[in-house]
C-alpha cells in the first residue's frame, strides 16, 4: 500500500517537476505577452480555422489576436515589405512552405523553439521553422449522387480512362501555382516516365480548367463536374453540411506543408511566443483537426474515414524560374 | 561699364519682368490657385504611388532591395509572339463587352428618363444595383445560370421543350461578353442618365415640329447630343472590361479562352514570387493604352459648344408620351432588368438559404436555413466591417466628387495651358493592376512621414487615388452640357470664381456628380483588389470580408452579406436620387 501511494507520488513530483519550467515559461510569456497587449498575426490560414485559434489563445490568456489575411503570396509580399522598409508590424506569420522558406532567407524570422514542439513527428521538424504544423493533401474528390463509389476512379491513373472525359475539373496548372506544383511533383508518385505520360493523358482528357481548388470542388458539389482534382478536406467541409462528396483513397497523397515564424523585430515577441506555444499545442491542433485539417501532432486526425491512413508526400519547392519553366510546359500540354 | 548700362544692368530683363506681370496676372486670379491646389493633389496622389511602379518596370530587383536598371521587363512583356493574338483577343472582348453595355445602357436610360413608360422610376433605382455586387458573383451566378452541363436556364429549356441538350453554353466568347457587358451596364448607365438629365427637350421638340417622328429624334438629336457621356461611358468600360481578369477568370479559363489579362496573371501577378517588375511593365503598355483613349476622348468631345444644351433660358422637363408603344418600353426595360439585376440576385437569395449551393430539387425546401444570415446579425467582425465600408464609402467618394467636379471644371472650362495635363494624371493609377498599384501605394506610404500606413486613411487615399477617373467622366460630360453663358451671368453680375462655382455650376453639374457619388459609393463598398493589400487588423471593410469568406468556400455568407450591401445601397442610391433630379433644382 505504501510502496504504491510512494510510487504514485514521486510520479507526480516528476511530472510537477518536468512540467514545471515550462508551465513557467508559458506562465510568465503570457503575463509578459498581456502587457504587450495584443499580437499581430500575418497569415493565409483561412477564415473559420483561423477564428478558432484566435479565439482559444484570447480565452486562455486574454491576449487579443489581430488577424491580416490574404494569400500565401500577397502574405510574403506584404511582411518582405514591411521588414525591408524597417517597419514590420506584425509578430508571426502563418503560410505555406515555399514562401515561409523564401521569407526564411531573407532574414525575416527568429529561430523559435516552442516546447510545444517536441509533440510532433520527426519528420515534420523544419530546421529553421519548426514543426509543420498541418499538411494541406490534394486528392481526387468525386460526387456520390451523380458517380456510384463503385464506378468511381480508384487511383490517379484512372482518371484517364475513356469514361471520365469530360467529367473531371482540376485547377488550371498554367495559372494555379499549387496545381503547378502538383503537376511537377507527380514524379514522385509514379517515377518520371510514367508521371509524363500521365499528364499528357490527363491533358488529353479535356479536364475542364478552373483558377484554384475551391472552384474546382464547387463544381463536384453542384454536380456540373461530377469528378475534381482538389483539396481533400473540402470533403469534410461539405459533408458537415450535407454535400454528398466522397475521396479516393490514394494510399500516397502529395500537398503542401504549413509553417508559423516569429518576426526577428516583433513588437510584441512575448504575446508572439505565447502565440505559438498555444497555437501548436494539444487543444488547438485537435480543434484544427475537428475542421477537417490533417495537423502533424502525434495520433490526432480529421475525422475523415480513413484519414489515418493517408501517407502524405510534400511536393517539390519550385523556385520562381523553374515555375515559369513549367507554366510553360503546360501551356504546351493543357491549352494547345 | 557706362552710366546707362550700369542702370540697363540693374534694371530686370524686359522678358523676365514681362513673366512676372503675366506670372502676377495668373496667381491673381482665384481659378488659377484652385488650379495649383487641385493639380498638386492629383499629381501628387497619382505620382507618388506609381513613381515606385515606374521604378519597378525598369529595375531587376523586388522593390525596396537594390537593383539594376533593365529593359529586359519591357522585352519580356513586348517581345512574345503569343501576347498579340491575346491581345487581338482582349480588344473583340473589350469592344463587345463595352458596345453591348452602352446598348443596354441607352435603351434603359431612354426609356427610364425620357418616356412616360409605366414604373420607369423603380426600373431606374434598380438598375444601378448589380455595380454593388461584387463581379466574381455576378459571374458565378451567370455560370449557375447557363452553364451546359447543369445550367439552371439550360435545364428548363431541355425539360420545357424536350431538348437532348441545353441551347445556352456561358463557356464562350459570347458568353464572356454577355456576362461581362452586364457587370458593365449599371455604370454606362449612370453616365448616360445624368446626360440625359441634365439635356434642354427644346431641340427635340423643334425636330418633331419639323416632322421627325420620335424614333427620329431618338437617333438624329437625342443620342447625338449626349455623344460625350457614351464616349466616357464606352472609355471606361472598355479599358475596365480589358484590365478585368474575375469574369475571364471564371468563364474565359473553362472555354480556354486566353486574354491578356490572363496572361498578366500567369507570368506576373499569379506567379510565384509575384513578379512585380513585369507587372508593371505591363501596366505601362495598359496606361499607354488607356491615354490614347483619353486623348481620342478628347479629340471627340473637343467641339464642347455643341454639346453645350443646357443654357440660361429656362426649360421644363418634358417626357416623350410613346402612347401604346410604352407598356412595350416597359417590357424591354423590365427584361433587361431581369438580365440585370432579378437572375443574379435570385440566385443568390437561393445560394444565402442553402447550407450550401447545389441545383436545387425537391428537397432543396426541406434544406433552407437563415444561418448565413444569423452569422451576419451575430458576427462582430461583419459589423466592423460595415462602419469601416460606411465610412469609407461616404468620405471616400464625397471627398472623390469634391475633386473631381475642381478637376473637371479646369480641364473643361479654363483655357490654363497645362489643364489637360490633370485629365492624364488622374488616368495614371487608374491604368495599373489593382494589386499592381496597391503595392506601389503601400512602398509610397510605408515609410511616409505622416503616420498614416495601418490606418483606414491610407485606404481612403487609395480609393480616391485609383477611382478618380469614374468621378471625373461623370462629372465631365455634364459640365460640357452646360454653356457658358451662365457662368458669364454670374461672374457680370459680381460673384466671384467661388461663388459661381457653388451657386450657379454645382447646382447645374448636380446629375453628374450625384451620378459619380452613386457610381464610387457602390464601387468602394465592395472593392478588395487594392484593399487587401491595404488593410491592417481593425481596419478590415467589407471587400476583404467577403473575398475570404469566398476564398474559403462560404458563398452562403457571401451572397448574405452581398444582400444586405445591396439593400443599404439600394437606400443610399434612392436618398441621391432625390437630389440628382432636374426637378429639384
Amino acid at each position: 500500500m505504501f510502496k504504491r501511494s510512494s510510487l504514485a507520488l514521486v510520479v507526480v513530483a516528476a511530472v510537477f517537476l518536468s512540467a514545471a519550467p515550462l508551465y513557467s515559461q508559458s506562465a510568465n510569456l503570457i503575463a509578459a505577452g498581456k502587457k504587450e497587449g495584443k499580437v499581430v498575426v500575418y497569415g493565409s490560414l483561412e477564415s473559420d480555422t483561423a477564428d478558432s485559434a484566435f479565439a482559444g489563445f484570447k480565452k486562455k490568456t486574454g491576449i487579443d489576436v489581430e488577424y491580416w489575411r490574404a494569400s500565401a503570396t500577397k502574405v510574403m509580399d506584404r511582411g518582405l515589405s514591411e521588414y525591408r522598409a524597417g517597419k514590420p508590424l506584425f509578430d508571426v506569420i502563418l503560410t505555406n512552405d515555399n514562401p515561409m522558406q523564401i521569407m526564411v532567407k531573407e532574414g525575416l524570422f527568429a529561430k523559435y523553439d516552442s516546447p510545444a514542439a517536441k509533440e510532433f513527428t520527426k519528420e515534420s521538424i523544419d530546421p529553421n521553422l519548426g514543426p509543420r504544423y498541418r499538411n494541406v493533401v490534394i486528392g481526387v474528390v468525386y460526387n456520390k449522387d451523380v458517380i456510384k463509389p463503385a464506378d468511381a476512379p480508384k487511383s490517379l491513373e484512372d482518371l484517364v480512362k475513356p469514361q471520365y472525359r469530360g467529367k473531371l475539373v482540376m485547377p488550371d496548372p498554367t495559372q494555379h501555382t499549387t496545381t503547378t506544383q502538383w503537376v511537377a511533383s507527380l514524379d514522385k508518385l509514379m517515377g518520371k516516365e510514367k508521371a509524363e505520360r500521365f499528364i499528357r493523358d490527363l491533358a488529353a482528357q479535356k479536364p475542364i480548367l478552373v483558377e484554384s481548388l475551391l472552384p474546382a470542388s464547387e463544381r463536384v458539389v453542384t454536380g456540373e463536374t461530377p469528378i475534381a482534382i482538389t483539396y481533400v478536406k473540402y470533403v469534410l467541409t461539405y459533408a458537415q453540411k450535407g454535400a454528398p462528396l466522397d475521396y479516393v483513397r490514394l494510399g500516397k497523397f502529395m500537398g503542401d506543408g504549413h509553417y508559423l515564424g516569429l518576426d526577428n523585430k516583433a513588437p510584441h515577441g512575448n504575446a508572439a511566443k505565447a502565440f505559438i506555444d498555444y497555437f501548436l499545442g494539444a487543444e488547438n491542433m485537435t480543434a484544427l483537426a475537428k475542421l477537417g485539417e490533417f495537423v502533424n501532432r502525434k495520433g490526432i486526425y480529421p475525422p475523415l474515414p480513413d484519414a489515418d491512413k493517408i501517407q502524405f508526400v510534400e511536393m517539390y519547392d519550385l523556385d520562381s524560374k523553374k515555375f515559369a519553366e513549367k507554366k510553360k510546359e503546360y501551356q504546351q500540354i493543357f491549352l494547345h | 561699364m557706362s552710366a546707362d548700362e550700369r542702370a540697363l544692368a540693374a534694371e530686370p530683363p524686359l522678358t523676365t519682368a514681362w513673366s512676372r506681370s503675366r506670372l502676377g496676372v495668373f496667381l491673381s486670379q482665384p481659378v488659377s490657385w484652385v488650379f495649383l491646389v487641385v493639380g498638386g493633389i492629383i499629381a501628387f496622389l497619382s505620382l507618388y504611388p506609381t513613381f515606385f511602379l515606374f521604378y519597378g518596370s525598369l529595375t531587376d530587383a523586388p522593390l525596396g532591395v537594390p537593383g539594376h536598371f533593365t529593359l529586359q521587363n519591357y522585352v519580356r512583356a513586348y517581345s512574345d509572339p503569343e501576347a498579340y493574338p491575346l491581345l487581338l483577343n482582349s480588344f473583340i472582348f473589350g469592344l463587345g463587352a463595352s458596345g453591348l453595355s452602352i446598348v443596354f445602357a441607352l435603351a434603359l436610360a431612354w426609356i427610364t428618363i425620357r418616356t412616360n413608360a409605366p414604373f420607369r422610376r423603380l426600373f431606374e433605382l434598380t438598375a444601378i444595383i448589380p455595380n454593388i455586387l461584387p463581379p466574381i458573383l455576378v459571374s458565378i451566378s451567370w455560370v449557375m445560370l447557363l452553364n451546359p452541363s447543369n445550367g439552371l436556364i439550360n435545364g428548363l429549356f431541355v425539360k420545357f421543350f424536350g431538348m437532348e441538350k441545353g441551347p445556352f453554353n456561358i463557356y464562350s466568347m459570347p458568353g464572356l461578353i454577355f456576362v461581362e457587358s452586364l457587370i458593365l451596364t449599371p455604370l454606362a448607365f449612370l453616365i448616360v442618365a445624368a446626360a440625359l438629365k441634365s439635356m434642354d427637350p427644346s431641340l427635340e421638340e423643334s425636330a418633331k415640329t419639323l416632322g421627325s417622328n420620335e424614333f427620329g429624334v431618338m437617333c438624329r438629336v437625342t443620342f447625338p447630343l449626349i455623344r460625350p457621356a457614351i464616349l466616357a461611358a464606352g472609355t471606361l468600360n472598355f479599358v475596365r472590361a480589358v484590365e478585368s481578369f474575375d469574369t475571364p477568370a471564371i468563364i474565359a479559363l473553362p472555354a480556354r479562352i486566353e486574354v491578356f489579362t490572363t496572361k498578366i496573371w500567369r507570368e506576373a501577378l499569379g506567379s510565384f514570387p509575384t513578379n512585380h517588375n513585369l507587372a508593371a511593365a505591363y501596366g505601362v503598355g495598359i496606361l499607354a493604352v488607356a491615354l490614347v483613349f483619353v486623348y481620342l476622348y478628347r479629340h471627340f468631345t473637343s467641339q464642347v459648344e455643341s454639346f453645350s444644351t443646357v443654357t440660361g433660358k429656362g426649360f421644363r422637363p418634358h417626357q416623350i408620351d410613346l402612347g401604346p408603344w410604352r407598356y412595350t418600353a416597359s417590357g424591354v426595360a423590365l427584361l433587361l432588368l431581369i438580365l440585370l439585376v432579378v437572375l443574379p440576385l435570385l440566385v443568390l437569395l437561393l445560394v444565402s438559404l442553402l447550407p450550401y449551393y447545389h441545383v436545387p430539387t425537391w428537397q432543396t425546401w426541406q434544406r433552407l436555413t437563415l444561418d448565413h444570415f444569423r452569422y451576419v446579425w451575430a458576427t462582430p467582425r461583419v459589423h466592423k466591417a460595415f462602419v469601416n465600408s460606411l465610412f469609407l464609402a461616404l468620405v471616400g467618394a464625397t471627398a472623390c466628387m469634391i475633386l473631381a467636379s475642381l478637376a473637371s471644371y479646369i480641364t473643361v472650362r479654363t483655357k490654363i495651358a497645362a489643364r489637360g495635363v490633370i485629365e492624364g494624371l488622374v488616368f495614371i493609377p487608374w491604368a495599373f493592376p489593382g494589386t499592381a498599384m496597391a503595392l506601389g501605394l503601400l512602398w509610397a506610404y510605408v515609410d511616409f512621414p505622416i503616420p498614416i500606413y495601418a490606418t483606414i486613411w491610407i485606404i481612403l487615399i487609395a480609393y480616391i487615388t485609383r477611382f478618380l477617373p469614374y468621378g471625373l467622366r461623370a462629372v465631365t460630360s455634364t459640365i460640357i452640357q452646360v454653356h457658358k453663358e451662365l457662368e458669364e451671368a454670374s461672374v457680370v453680375c459680381g460673384a466671384g470664381f467661388l461663388a459661381t462655382f457653388r451657386r450657379v455650376l454645382m447646382p447645374m453639374m448636380r446629375p453628374g456628380v450625384m451620378a459619380g457619388w452613386i457610381i464610387l459609393v457602390t464601387i468602394f463598398l465592395r472593392e478588395f483588389s487594392a484593399t487587401l493589400f491595404l488593410y491592417s487588423p481593425g481596419s478590415e471593410p467589407l471587400g476583404p470580408l467577403l473575398y475570404f469568406l469566398y476564398l474559403d468556400g462560404m458563398r452562403g455568407r457571401v451572397a448574405a452579406i452581398g444582400l444586405v450591401i445591396s439593400l443599404i445601397s439600394v437606400i443610399l442610391i434612392a436618398i441621391a436620387q432625390r437630389y440628382s433630379r432636374w426637378e429639384s433644382h
